[in-house]
């Protein structure tokens, strides 16, 4: 297992719309591998294949209090929506940064899991909120993207302004 | 996706927004807590109080700890090590969860490469634990500061205001205050209220220490379990609200008729002035405040309430800035004082204050007391309170202002015993209220 490097913003390359898996085989189950191992190291409850630069429609998650339940999400769709709640998030793609963004409180969500069998699942609360987020970075969607342009870009500059100081000090 | 920043960050960068920047918590907590949950934001809290309530503790505990002090580069580490300290201490959570929670951190507040020190400095404590709480326990008997967990210009002046019970009115500082709701005696009575609490299975009890000469009807109620205020019977249309028992005494001591011009000096937020209304809803009701943002707290609370009082933005000590020239019969001057009375709330208040801040705060309520004394109706009353248990600020400055006006005479408080001499102190009591003190003046004729 390796640990993958998260593209920050704003990286061009989160932009990319991902393209259907194919087929669900050892090589992807490896990626899904690397990709929790990245998740857990930088304390993440969710992340997308698009962070890890690899450009197909999966991500994974885990909103367990005690880390334990990994979830794998392979071409995900969202086929039920319901309520809408706004919650404060963050995202491993922009380290630091939290913003409150409105979404539906219940949703139902079908995919394919490691294994290239089809299921179905409702969830609400973090787990449902986790969801839109990693289907919208599948479709080059980014959370800030609900802000006004005027926060969006006091973000930019703040992330742009950490990474120069990052490379300063490597 | 990543969850919102966890507690302990929080509540590292708001001990050092009050201990270093001088903010207080009431100002630092909301802006840093804004993305927590309301679990996280609860256990942020509980944690800035229990170091704040103990902080030379926990300084000296550092102090053992580690050999140098941190550089202000990276302060956050220290508060972050406070805050460790504390969960391991004061905290029921597990001592592996205290420190990993607390090193992880460290990343939080961009200190990735002090985890190491933190997971060191934290481990060495909870090996060392025993010697080392023996040795702060004999340190603290040496110093009544590291004791009661008070700065010891403090510890002074109460010791000199109080040589029998000071070490109480410290103890009290440091224990959180019990929940007093005041009942709006326009909708019910205290006793009625009860009830329907008690109805709906809410513990509560009517304030058993009411002096003599205060009617029961309108007697603080106090609440023996935690409750989400929003759900109590009547909440929402101000049939109840949250007031400390202390606080409550003022609309009984300034009796007013129907009519009457009273002039609330250092009314934000606007509690007392809508208790007066409650109290005397056929008086003409002016609210005073000098800090235009902190009116608007007074008009929500008027808002909420129902009841109209004419709003003015003004310096009580300046009058020609807002006076339009008709006396007033009564006056409430709650004036801006040490808070030394409400520590056990705001246990920041114990590190933000300094000595020298005494003597400012004296000659302004000297300043304000005279200017308004200006504004009072012959044969009319001024209710003088603050929430300081310094006599300088209470029965001195009274001494002082008798001596240099000819028309002001005091006015016995009924039950209250040398009231008439040296006024009302009350004390912070664990199971009562804050520390306020009153004084009731009138104007001859």
């Amino acid at each position: 297992m390796a640990v993958m490097t998260i593209l920050k913003y704003p990286d061009e390359r989160l932009r990319t719309v991902a393209k259907p898996v194919e087929q669900v085989d050892d090589a992807l189950r490896g990626i899904i591998e690397d990709m929790f191992e990245t998740m857990y190291g930088s304390q993440g409850v969710g992340l997308a294949a698009t962070q890890v630069n690899v450009h197909k429609r999966l991500f994974i998650a885990d909103c367990s209090e005690n880390g334990n339940e990994p979830l794998t999400f392979i071409n995900p769709e969202i086929i039920e929506r319901d309520g809408l709640h706004e919650n404060e998030e963050g995202c491993l793609s922009f380290p630091n940064v939290y913003a409150k963004v409105e979404r539906a409180g219940k949703i139902k969500v079908r995919a394919l899991d490691k294994n290239g069998d089809t299921f179905e699942r409702e969830a609400e609360g973090l787990l449902a909120i986790c969801i839109q987020h990693e289907i919208d970075h599948l479709n080059g969607k980014l959370f800030v993207d609900y802000l006004s342009p005027l926060k969006r870009d006091r973000i930019r500059k703040k992330l742009e302004k950490e990474a120069r100081l990052a490379a300063k000090l490597d | 996706m990543s969850k919102a920043a966890p507690a302990r960050a929080a509540a590292a960068r708001i001990l050092q927004q009050v201990l270093h920047n001088g903010r207080s918590l009431s100002q630092a907590i909301p802006s840093e807590t804004e993305r927590l949950t309301q679990s996280e934001r609860a256990f942020a809290q509980a944690i800035c109080y229990q170091v704040l309530r103990q902080l030379p503790a926990y300084e000296w505990l550092i102090s053992q700890l580690i050999e140098k002090p941190l550089k202000s580069k990276v302060r956050i580490v220290h508060y972050i090590l406070l805050v460790g300290l504390c969960q391991l201490r004061d905290m029921r959570v597990p001592a592996h969860a205290a420190i990993a929670e607390t090193v992880e951190a460290c990343t939080q507040v961009r200190q990735k490469n002090l985890k190491g020190m933190v997971n060191a400095v934290l481990r060495a404590y909870q090996r060392q634990q025993e010697s080392l709480e023996k040795q702060l326990a004999n340190q603290a008997a040496l110093s009544p500061a590291l004791l009661h967990g008070h700065p010891s210009w403090l510890v002074k002046r109460l010791q000199n205001a109080y040589p029998d019970t000071w070490p109480a009115i410290c103890t009290a500082n440091n224990q959180p205050p019990p929940f007093w709701l005041r009942v709006n005696s326009q909708h019910y009575t205290s006793a009625e209220y009860l009830a329907l609490l008690h109805a709906k299975g809410i513990a509560a009890e009517l304030d058993s220490q009411l002096p003599t000469g205060f009617a029961s009807e309108h007697a603080a109620i106090r609440l023996l379990q935690g409750a989400d205020v929003t759900q109590l019977p009547g909440f929402s249309e101000g049939h109840v609200s949250v007031q400390d028992r202390s606080a409550q005494f003022a609309a009984h001591l300034l009796q007013a008729e129907p009519g009457m011009r009273v002039l609330d000096a250092c009314a934000a937020p606007g509690g007392k002035t809508v208790h007066l209304l409650e109290r005397y809803p056929a008086i003409q009701v002016t609210a005073l405040d000098a800090d235009a943002s902190r009116l608007q707290r007074v008009h929500d609370n008027l808002a909420r309430m129902q009841v109209h009082a004419d709003v003015v933005c003004g310096d009580a000590s300046q009058p020609m800035g807002w006076w339009n020239g008709q006396l007033f019969d009564r006056i409430l001057l709650d004036a801006p004082c040490s808070a030394t009375g409400v520590i056990r709330r705001h246990p920041d208040i114990k590190w933000l204050r300094r000595a020298d801040d005494i003597d400012t705060l004296v000659a302004l309520q000297q300043q304000i007391l005279q200017a308004q004394w200006q504004l009072l109706k012959p044969g009319g009353q001024l209710l003088y309170a603050t929430c300081s248990v310094l006599p300088e600020e209470n029965k001195l400055q009274i001494q002082q202002f008798l001596a240099t006006v000819n028309d002001a005479e005091a006015v016995p408080i009924a039950g209250i015993a040398d009231s008439a001499a040296t006024g009302w102190q009350l004390l912070p009591n664990a199971e009562g209220g804050d520390g306020f003190y009153y004084f009731l003046l009138q104007k001859r004729t």
